[in-house]
């Protein structure tokens, strides 16, 4: 993000608008306990001779960063960007769902549906909720059926128009999540809606679609997205299905 | 969380990629899962994973925490995983898992083809899959490929894109070593995704062939 820099005076300052309260600069950072003053002195007294210390990169010499408390809405920027925190909505840490990762014991993708996980934000830049809203505005004529334990639905307040909660569009998180499941046959309409709203914001977007894969291990997506003129990673995620207990595919 | 779902690179280096996870569901397989999740992480460890850990507690790989302090905080619903780098490992620790029938919800991310035939040669069909369909929007804002190799072996976006290039640096004027960048990458990721076997490959690569030599941004999915 590039949120840190130092002020006039030499001191650390914390850009607050574009700092994603991830606190990876708390947790990897370590204190090594000396007076400010005094490190200060140091570097100045090094700085006049033209010389600087080349110190280990995860150390703080002063301890310098601490996480603030956090209060609504600023503290959406931690649920989303800390992945040690716990989202209340979700119940689990960081900003994601379950979407394939538990589908052998909970069918929650079953045959001829597909999951699609639109990430804004990833990698690495961050999104603002109103990059955020862009996109779910830019989906909701779809009518898509949004997954209910997904940290981004909780924030929605009108599922017809896409329009997210007052008061947060000015937040901003390392990425958020938009997690849709649609019938298989609906995957190059949404990508093509994808497509459109991808120019109308100064962010990026990771983009995924899951499957429950055919008997014989075939994957059922693919052939849908391929038609719709998109490339597919060689690479991706793998439920091994050894989960207990295992979903029926027509039980409830 | 698809943390591990948009690895970049080619595919002759994400051979060397293997994520292996736990997951469990409320009111299906979570409660009492703690110790399941330990005994996945036991396996895992015989196995000599590249980096291992939990979001809740961090990975090894950082300075406070050691493997057997990481088991005993485990509780129910943690998700763990192990990285491993080479794809025959990946098949012994598939087959292990198979036999001690923990009843967990066990994924894998890497090169599906291979990831299925290892399915295949385990005796075991894949339940469920998901491909990236790689970046889309504002790609001009996104640094160079090499970079982007290294960011994306951190989903939650731990590894940023100014430590990466600072790690680059530091190699490239023979500050640090290969594997000392990497390990120092890797320290950043807290649920224990990262490669640092990969980082370093790549770093020396780098050494070789050249720093930062690609202009393009984005790209394709999984491979440029």
């Amino acid at each position: 993000m590039g949120a840190i820099s130092l002020d006039a005076d030499g001191k650390s300052v914390v850009n607050q608008d574009e700092c994603v309260e991830c606190a990876t600069c708390h947790r990897v950072l370590k204190n090594e306990g000396y007076p400010p003053w005094f490190v200060r002195a140091i570097r100045k007294a090094l700085f006049f001779f033209k010389l600087g210390h080349l110190a280990d990169f995860d150390l703080c010499p002063t301890g310098a960063l601490t996480p603030p408390e956090l209060t609504w809405p600023r503290i959406l920027r931690a649920q989303f960007s800390n992945p040690t925190v716990v989202h209340p909505g979700t119940g689990v840490p960081g900003r994601g769902t379950d979407e394939i990762k538990s589908n052998d014991v909970t069918g929650r993708l079953r045959q001829g549906e597909a999951g699609l996980v639109i990430e804004i934000g990833r990698p690495g830049l961050g999104a603002f909720f109103r990059e955020i809203e862009k996109v779910a505005m830019a989906l909701a004529p779809l009518a898509p059926l949004y997954e209910q334990e997904n940290p981004v639905t909780h924030l929605i307040s009108d599922f017809k128009t896409g329009k997210m909660k007052n008061g947060i569009l000015d937040e901003k998180v390392i990425s958020a999540i938009i997690e849709l499941k649609i019938g298989m046959e609906r995957i190059p309409e949404f990508l093509r809606a994808l497509e459109k709203v991808q120019h109308e914001i100064d962010t990026v977007i990771s983009v995924g679609v899951a499957s429950r894969c055919l008997p014989d291990g075939t994957i059922a997506h693919e052939e849908w997205v391929q038609k719709a003129g998109y490339p597919l990673s060689p690479n991706g995620k793998t439920n091994l299905g050894l989960g207990k207990p295992r979903f029926g595919e027509d039980g409830p | 969380m698809t943390n591990t779902l948009h690895r970049q690179g080619e595919i002759e280096s994400l051979k060397h990629d293997y994520i292996i996870f736990v997951h469990t569901a409320k009111g299906r397989n979570r409660e009492g899962s703690a110790e399941k999740t330990r005994e996945f992480m036991r396996i895992c460890k015989q196995y000599q994973p590249v980096n291992m850990g939990d979001v809740k507690q961090g990975s090894v790989l950082q300075d406070d925490i050691a493997f057997e302090g990481l088991l005993a905080t485990m509780g129910d619903g943690t998700v763990a995983a192990a990285v491993f780098a080479d794809i025959d490992t990946l098949q012994e620790v598939i087959e292990e898992l198979i036999r001690a029938d923990l009843g967990l919800c066990i994924n894998i991310s890497g090169l599906l083809d291979e990831v299925r035939e290892c399915c295949r040669k385990a005796g075991i069909t894949r339940h469920s899959a998901e491909h990236s369909l790689g970046i889309w929007g504002a790609k001009d804002r996104l640094p160079e490929r090499e970079v982007m190799e290294f960011n994306t072996m951190c989903g939650h976006g731990m590894v940023s894109f100014n430590l990466i290039r600072k790690m680059i640096e530091q190699v490239r004027l023979r500050r640090m070593t290969p594997k000392q960048a990497a390990r120092m990458m890797a320290k950043c990721c807290e649920c224990g995704a990262f490669n640092p076997a990969r980082a370093e490959a790549l770093l020396d690569r780098m050494c070789s062939r050249g720093f930062l030599r690609s202009a393009a941004r984005g790209g394709a999915p999984g491979i440029f």
